[in-house]
């Protein structure tokens, strides 16, 4: 992430926050934007990996694809797993009551704490301990524990648990369950967490100064508001499930991770199996596209083919009356959206090509039966993509936990003065780590498609002609992906 | 898949393999070969800077690259200065006004003024690539980058 880019603007209004919630979500697209600064992401960006090392990388991935497919198993194998029970006790004391309102409990607190450095604290954001928290711990830091740990966002989740104590206290109050009052509608599937997710990503690429403390503090009120409207008309569980767009994003992440609860259990599963039980509900694929088009405009905005054409569109939507900063941020949303529709174009591509394959398959049916294996290639593209700015930017925590709101001469845990150590990981070990990641979500992608294929059709040929198909969708994202590691600013 | 198609497919693999080896091979050793910076481990003078470079006392380090400031603005835009980590890059930010140049990552900052430049000597110990900003401009809401410090692995 480089933050919003830096432009411009030499004046800053405060614009009162009743207003900006009223004015919902749309508030922090057209809110007046304040001084956008470097300061946020540190000032340090990676190396772009070397020639040699993306042509053997990208060799690497014709060859792991033509490899697989002559070896890969030949009946279908993830549908089916074997669930290992962990211990009895693990299970009670993990999923007990007291630690589920202990951890909800500390996600409200990090909830309260960074809407209120975001409005009184120090409005820089790298001082404020908001911005940072968002993007880097909340956004970034929560992929690989969910990929490792499984769905831990859900214990924590702050949103979740003050419904669930509101829900406790109306129903004891009332004496008995209250039912939402609507069901929700099946077609509406995952839609209000893509809405959230393209929001939230247009908070971080589009918007000029979407790094500010009061932004960010401001915009996860908007938020808070519309997940609380969305719980009272459809239930706490269930908009969590489908519409809160970071439990749904994480929980889907979780579908990697070895661990999985079933009912009051916690037990251990291969990797990846989980992602095949994953239920194609519409959305889903756009939710997909989302996360790797706004990774990967993230990345291309850096590329000399971006910033040669975003001062042309912004000046044709200054020709159309804008003003010059809306116009590059017009232009900015234009260039979002545009990636996401082609990665979400592509995949479809894939989906008609294997529809031609026949067995009477429809494309309609194939649009969502392909979804998952795209997930790992979503955490692919974070990880090569973030994988130094969360190492480095994410120490910053060290300084900003003892100062949130960065004061003069506040230290609550005496780690004021720690300054972040961008020797950690050195720039080879960060390339190599990167296309490390890049080629691991091939593989796993792969290996989703392939089995998901042969449970698709009775034939084993047409399932390996749908095959190269889908091979020629992940050959193509995981090309981009190597593509935006070669990009540089410099 | 038929037994053939499986072999087909590895064999298949196994030439991309081979030809990948053989093109990349050449171009790692040309990349060294054509950019003698890479292996001197010194700065390199930005685009744009057409002073003469050091050539007959080659022992000697080269000058420091100059990054001249005008009215705020940096003259050839923003200035890239290369250096091989675990070396020192060497750097002078010339102001026609009194500016804070930071150098992030490393954090460090220096004063310049008209007739004072700032000058840097770097220990490269930290590799990526680095912003080097004016604190006047930004301060200002001005563009604040002045110049990279792009640090490789030696």
């Amino acid at each position: 992430m480089r933050a919003a880019p830096s432009r411009h603007e030499p004046h800053r209004q405060w614009r009162p926050l009743a207003v900006a919630l009223v004015a919902g979500l749309g508030a922090v697209l057209t809110a007046p934007s304040s001084a956008a600064a470097h300061g946020f992401g540190g000032g340090r960006t990676d190396l772009p990996i070397s020639k040699t090392l993306f042509i053997y990388a990208a060799a690497l991935v014709l060859i792991l694809s033509f490899v697989a497919l002559a070896v890969l198993w030949p009946k279908p194998k993830l549908a089916q797993y074997r669930f290992v029970a962990l211990p009895g006790l693990l299970s009670r004391v993990l999923l007990s009551r007291p630690l589920a309102v202990l951890c909800g409990a500390i996600g409200v607190f990090l909830l309260e704490l960074t809407i209120y450095a975001g409005l009184t604290g120090v409005q820089t954001s790298s001082a404020n301990f908001a911005p940072t928290f968002v993007y880097v711990i909340f956004w970034l830091g929560l992929v690989p524990v969910s990929v490792l740990f499984g769905d831990v966002f859900r214990a924590f989740n702050p949103w979740r648990a003050i419904g669930r104590a509101v829900a406790w206290i109306a129903q004891t109050a009332a004496r008995g369950p209250i039912p939402a009052p609507l069901a929700y509608p099946e077609r509406l599937g995952r839609w209000p967490a893509v809405a959230g997710i393209f929001a939230f990503a247009v908070l971080e690429l589009v918007r000029s100064g979407g790094d500010a403390p009061d932004t960010v503090a401001i915009a996860a009120l908007v938020y808070s508001a519309a997940t609380f409207v969305g719980m009272a008309l459809y239930g706490v569980e269930v908009w969590c499930e489908r519409g809160e767009a970071f439990g749904v994003l994480f929980s889907l992440l979780a579908k990697i991770s070895p661990v999985e609860r079933r009912g009051d259990r916690l037990g251990l599963r291969p990797p990846l199996a989980g992602l095949a039980a994953l239920e194609p509900q519409p959305g889903t694929v756009a939710l997909i596209a989302v996360l790797i088009g706004s990774t990967s405009f993230d990345g291309a905005a850096e590329s000399s083919l971006w910033t040669g054409l975003a001062p042309k569109i912004a000046d044709g939507l200054e020709s159309i009356g804008l003003s010059p900063e809306k116009a590059l941020e017009g232009a900015f949303l234009i260039g979002l959206t545009a990636t996401v529709a082609l990665v979400y174009g592509f995949y479809r591509l894939g989906v008609a090509g294997a529809a031609l394959v026949g067995d009477d398959l429809r494309a309609e049916r194939l649009k969502g039966a392909f979804a998952h294996s795209l997930v790992p290639i979503v955490v692919a593209y974070v990880a090569a993509h973030y994988l130094s700015f969360l190492v480095f930017q994410g120490q910053a925590m060290w300084f900003l936990a003892s100062n949130p709101l960065g004061e003069q001469g506040v230290d609550i845990f005496g780690t004021a003065d720690r300054p972040i150590d961008y020797s950690v990981i050195g720039a080879s070990f960060t390339q190599y780590a990167q296309v490390f990641f890049v080629l691991v979500g091939h593989v796993a992608a792969l290996a989703l498609a392939h089995d998901r294929a042969l449970e698709l059709y009775e034939q084993p040929k047409q399932a390996v002609l749908s095959q190269y198909w889908m091979l020629v969708v992940m050959v193509g994202f995981t090309t981009l992906a190597l593509v935006l590691l070669l990009q540089s600013n410099v | 898949m038929s037994r053939q198609g499986r072999i087909g497919l590895l064999g298949l693999a196994a030439v991309i393999a081979v030809v990948v080896f053989v093109l990349a091979r050449p171009e790692e050793g040309s990349d060294k070969a054509d950019d003698p910076s890479r292996n001197a481990g010194q700065t390199t003078p930005a685009a744009g800077d057409d002073r003469p470079t050091a050539t007959a006392e080659s022992a000697l380090p080269p000058p420091p690259t100059e990054i001249r400031l005008d009215g705020g603005e940096v003259q050839g835009g923003v200035q890239r200065i290369e250096a091989k980590a675990g070396s020192t890059a060497r750097f002078v930010v010339i102001s026609d006004a009194s500016d804070d140049i930071h150098v992030h990552g490393y954090d460090i900052e220096k004063e310049a003024a008209l007739g004072k430049p700032a000058r840097f000597e770097i220990k490269t110990d930290l590799e990526g690539v680095f912003e080097i900003e004016s604190h006047v401009a930004e301060d200002a809401g001005r563009e604040p980058l002045i110049a990279r410090l792009v640090v490789e692995p030696s």
